[in-house]
């Protein structure tokens, strides 16, 4: 069986990368053996939050710029500032297609609140955590209230009210929080007080609780406006789920993102996924790429762990397979590897160089930068040094940035994602003509 | 505050003398500036020697061992595991140690057996194949904070003090004599305790409440490193038969298995600062792998090190070869101070006998004439054998694992901890099957401050994930709980994160790298930890 293209990983970067390459009629193959990291993102897209540990408001096209005429080999520098606005776009659009909407302040960043009552950058927000109309009800200076299910193990609004306390933005307005109960939710065994997120989502997405959760809701709020919630209003139907908990409570509904599962992040691999399959890509969930076939500096073909004997192969090949998290990037005793294709990785071989004394120090920790080396077209460097030239990277498994330093982890998988989608593109378009 | 007794130090020792003076009635203060068992007590292998470690080189230290062990299988069973030990040699040891451990062992009344290659190969499969001999001696394994935790509820149920979390910072002294201490903490700010009599039980560190009292003591600060990988792969404790040396013992607890040990001398001013140097990460590999091939195989979790309470002895410079026996010093007698004791060296599982030595010192001087009962009466936990078919038909659907490992932590006090309410068994920490019922029961009764101690009392944070989720769930259920404010509840998830950072640090590779990574995602990338200072010093105010 021979592709155009396959794509190893169905992450953020692998699915923006399959969707572009599918809408534009190439034959598209996804392998993808695990969850992603949007399993445990806070389904935000940052673009770029910080700097030097200190938030970037204002123009981020400024912002851009600079970090771009500073790092020339950050993903954003080799990509260049216009296809990320542009795959942002797409990216928006196909979302919206699928019926998530994301919101942002123009091209500038906005703040959401974390479980912890700080306040988090990004790009581009689903209309719970952020929305014009959120803005104001904060300015309204009306209370905010703070809710939490009883028993539910993973979120402690008292931490966070306290810090926004602290906070001079949200100083003058009335802040509580308060419990609801759990609806009576009896298909399951296990204790409820154990629940997951994704166990509350599914009992949000049964409407049979809506109106009981509705109630419950606006009698813990009095007469605070604005309610903040655990990330819990179901994933396939999200939007309209949370636009009818607005209408029965008469509340703007924020919802606060949580310890894994992340709801907000699993809503987006639902609506890509959905995408990529209008598109008639083809999917392949729980298998491994465990091997390549290399000939005269090209890829040959690749093997996975289900299909061992079975050779895959296709005119051009993405590696989006994510950083150490995903194993995209794996670590030895004194060795960093990509391996697959044994890619030259920018990392370096002394492993005590590799992370800070402190785990939050302010410079966060080198390892976080560390990846797969590529040229400005997305082609990695193989064994012998040479660039492989129908092989593209993207996503976390690249070098060079620092995806939870800079707020920068969303927005480099997708434009790196869409950039990888383009070349590839051209190159398969250039090579049917000729 | 007035007592009799001042013990300084919350270590085995400490927590030991505590238990032994109340249960003799005699009243007492601990003070300890940290937690309990945060000392030496908690940065050692936790193995129950049998003795057969010292029996070739210090038969006295030798015979203490066997027969404490002897004393703590009965009194402290649900902190001890008896699981055998071997003594291999390998095809480049000198093979004439044999004979000597074996001679040793017999002056020592310790029961080693000599038994065949393939024997010891049956008991211990993971063992490296090339082993030329192997003795079977009674080696088990001690759980230090269980230990001193154990000693420390004893001691409290009679009447026993405690304050943790508060420095010594000087000796009060009145004509010749001791009167009592001044201590510093966070929480309360200066205060003063006043006794007749101070038991200096800080380990190490007596050397600095000495020069508080104006006396010279001189320890010999010897640091040694130990690693863990995450995988119990040895059951038995597997020792080298050679001279004592780096990397030449292999320990199982829990649900790990421990390299042990380095031994390098260090200044004393570097006590608090303890690191673990790379190299030594490499020795030990190395060697570990010598007695077990696969042991590289499984994640290393965690490196950490101790320094051995090692008092100067004229001549003696190097670490493994002074005696580890103990010293216990009456001040009076030696520097014609009255009032102040001093009891150093020994081991982990000597603790009892030296707070028996202590104890009966002290007593006399006091004129109490009540014997010491420790060796007699068990640990609280260790009463009686609790029954998991008896726990599993009184809490039904309560799944077997998380009785398993209240009644494991706890012995026969799990009861305190077993209740019908299902809230009660919600996993906090899911590596560990830590309830929060356990962490309520340790916060209440157990002497809890913060996250760190609560990981002392129950394992909280010490699996394969080392706090990546129950870190925040558990600063938040303290909250809840009402035993800590919000600001307080942040800094010691930050805290923790850092303590158990100091331990991964050094072994980052591999899975290790992978789960640190995820873990800096939630906290600093979803949770913003790092960002506080923003917000609060109004930098987001353009928003
Ligand atoms: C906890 C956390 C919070 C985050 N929060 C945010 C946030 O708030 N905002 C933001 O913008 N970004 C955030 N990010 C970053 C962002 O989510 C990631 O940078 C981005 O999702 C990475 O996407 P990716 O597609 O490159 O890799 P991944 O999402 O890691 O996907 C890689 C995929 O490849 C698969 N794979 C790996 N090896 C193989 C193989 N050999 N064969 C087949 N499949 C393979 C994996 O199973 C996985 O599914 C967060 C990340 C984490 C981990
Ligand atoms: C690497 C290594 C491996 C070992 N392995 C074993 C083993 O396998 N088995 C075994 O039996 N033994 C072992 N030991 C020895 C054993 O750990 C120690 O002998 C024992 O723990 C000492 O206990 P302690 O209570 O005397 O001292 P510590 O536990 O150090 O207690 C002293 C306490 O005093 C406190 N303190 C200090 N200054 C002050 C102050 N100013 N105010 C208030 N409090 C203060 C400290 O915080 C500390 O908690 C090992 C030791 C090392 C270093």
């Amino acid at each position: 069986m021979k592709y155009d293209c396959i794509i190893i990983g169905g992450g953020l970067a692998g699915l923006t990368c399959a969707i572009k390459c599918s809408s534009e009629g190439l034959s598209t193959a996804v392998i993808s053996c695990g969850a992603s990291a949007l399993h445990i993102a806070s389904g935000s897209i940052d673009l770029l939050g910080y700097s030097s540990g200190r938030y970037l408001t204002g123009d981020l096209d400024t912002h851009l710029d600079q970090l771009i005429k500073r790092k020339k080999n950050h993903p954003y520098a080799k990509i260049g500032k216009k296809c990320i606005w542009e795959s942002l776009e797409f990216f928006r659009q196909i979302l919206s297609k699928e019926r998530l909407n994301l919101f942002s302040m123009d091209k500038k960043n906005h703040f959401h609140i974390t479980s912890l009552g700080i306040l988090k950058p990004a790009y581009l927000s689903q209309r719970s955590i952020f929305n014009g109309r959120l803005l104001d009800s904060y300015k309204l200076k009306k209370g905010l209230v703070l809710l939490n299910f009883r028993g539910y193990r993973d979120y402690y609004p008292g931490l966070a009210m306290n810090q926004l306390k602290k906070n001079p933005l949200f100083r003058d307005i009335p802040l509580k929080t308060g419990l609801i109960e759990l609806p009576h939710y009896t298909k399951t065994a296990r204790n409820m007080l154990e629940f997951r997120s994704i166990d509350l989502a599914r009992v949000f997405e049964d409407e049979t609780y809506l109106s009981k959760i509705a109630e419950d809701i606006r009698t813990g709020a009095g007469d605070a406006d604005v309610v903040t919630l655990p990330d819990f209003i179901g994933i396939h139907n999200y939007e309209k789920l949370h636009a009818r908990l607005e209408e029965m409570t008469g509340k703007s509904i924020i919802e606060i993102p949580n310890l894994p599962p992340s709801i907000p992040g699993m809503r987006i691999e639902h609506a890509l996924k959905t995408s990529y399959a209008s598109h008639g890509g083809e999917f392949s969930s729980g298998d491994r790429v465990t091997g390549c076939s290399m000939s005269r500096g090209m890829v040959e073909y690749i093997t996975t762990e289900n299909y061992s004997d079975t050779r895959l192969s296709a005119k051009c090949y993405i590696l989006a397979a994510g950083s150490f998290f995903s194993g995209g990037l794996k670590s030895g005793y004194n060795l960093i590897h990509e391996p697959i294709f044994n890619l030259k990785v920018a990392g370096g071989s002394d492993r005590t160089k590799w992370a800070s004394d402190q785990f939050f120090s302010r410079g966060s920790h080198p390892f976080m930068e560390f990846g797969v080396e590529t040229g400005t077209d997305l082609h990695p460097f193989g064994a012998d040094a040479k660039k492989i030239k129908n092989l593209y990277c993207a996503g976390a498994i690249l070098s060079g940035y620092n995806p939870v330093m800079e707020g920068s982890g969303g927005g480099v998988a997708i434009s790196t994602g869409y950039k990888a989608a383009l070349e590839v593109i051209k190159k398969i378009k250039k090579s049917s003509l000729e | 505050m007035e007592t009799d007794v001042i013990i300084i130090g919350g270590g085995a020792t400490g927590t030991g003398i505590a238990r032994d003076l109340s249960l003799r009635g005699v009243r007492s203060i601990l003070v300890e500036k940290d937690d309990i068992a945060s000392g030496t007590t908690g940065r050692n292998h936790g193995l129950l020697h049998s003795g057969a470690r010292y029996a070739v080189k210090d038969i006295d230290s030798a015979v203490e061992c066997a027969r404490e062990n002897r004393i703590l299988k009965k009194i402290a069973r649900h902190c001890i595991e008896e699981t055998g030990g071997l003594f291999v040699t390998l095809p480049e040891d000198d093979p004439s140690y044999q004979d000597r451990l074996m001679d040793g062992c017999s002056n020592a009344g310790i029961k080693a057996v000599e038994i065949s290659c393939k024997d010891a190969l049956a008991i211990e499969p993971r063992l490296n194949s090339s082993i030329l001999s192997a003795i079977k001696v009674p080696d088990g394994t001690i759980d230090p904070f269980r230990l001193s935790s154990a000693n420390m509820l004893s001691a409290m149920e009679n009447g026993g003090k405690f304050i943790t979390h508060a420095a010594v910072g000087s000796i009060i002294m009145k004509g010749g004599a001791v009167s009592g201490i001044e201590c510093v903490s966070a929480k309360e700010g200066r205060f003063s305790i006043h006794a007749n009599i101070i038991i200096n039980a800080a380990g190490i560190w007596s050397q600095e409440i000495c020069s508080l009292a104006g006396i010279k003591l001189k320890m010999l600060p010897s640091k040694g490193s130990m690693l863990i990988v995450d995988y119990r792969i040895n059951r038995t404790v597997v020792n080298r038969c050679r001279v004592p040396s780096d990397g030449d013992i292999v320990v199982p607890g829990d649900t790990v298995s421990l390299i042990g040990t380095t031994s390098r001398s260090i200044e004393y001013n570097g006590i608090d600062d303890l690191r673990v140097d790379d190299d030594e990460i490499d020795i030990l590999i190395r060697n570990g792998e010598k007695l077990i091939p696969d042991i590289t195989r499984s994640r290393a979790l965690r490196a950490y090190a101790g320094v051995r309470p090692l008092l100067a002895v004229p001549g003696n410079t190097a670490g493994r070869d002074i005696s580890r026996g103990i010293v216990l010093i009456d001040h009076e007698e030696r520097d014609g101070l009255k009032g102040l004791v001093t009891i150093v060296g020994g081991k982990l599982m000597t603790y009892r006998l030296m707070a028996e030595m202590a104890s009966d010192l002290v007593t006399g001087k006091i004129g109490v004439s009540k014997k010491c009962l420790t060796a007699r009466i068990p640990l609280p936990g260790s009463e009686r054998l609790e029954s998991l078919k008896k726990n599993l038909k009184l809490f039904p659907g309560i799944s077997k694992s998380v009785i398993g490992s209240a009644m494991y932590r706890h012995g026969y006090r799990a009861s305190k901890i077993l209740k019908n309410d299902k809230k009660n068994y919600r996993q906090i920490c899911e590596c560990e099957m830590v309830t929060e019922g356990e962490i309520g029961y340790a916060m209440k009764s157990l002497n809890t401050g913060n996250i760190t101690d609560l990981r002392r009392r129950t394992r909280i944070g010490m699996g394969p994930c080392q706090g990546a989720l129950c870190t925040y769930r558990c600063a938040g259920l303290l909250n809840e709980m009402g035993h800590t404010t919000p600001g307080e509840s942040l800094r010691m998830m930050e805290e923790f994160l850092e303590e158990r950072w100091k331990g991964v640090r050094p072994v980052l590779w591999g899975d290790g790298l992978r789960e640190s990574e995820f873990t800096y995602w939630i906290y600093q990338g979803l949770f913003g930890l790092g960002n506080i200072k923003n917000d609060n010093d109004g930098s987001s105010d353009e928003i």
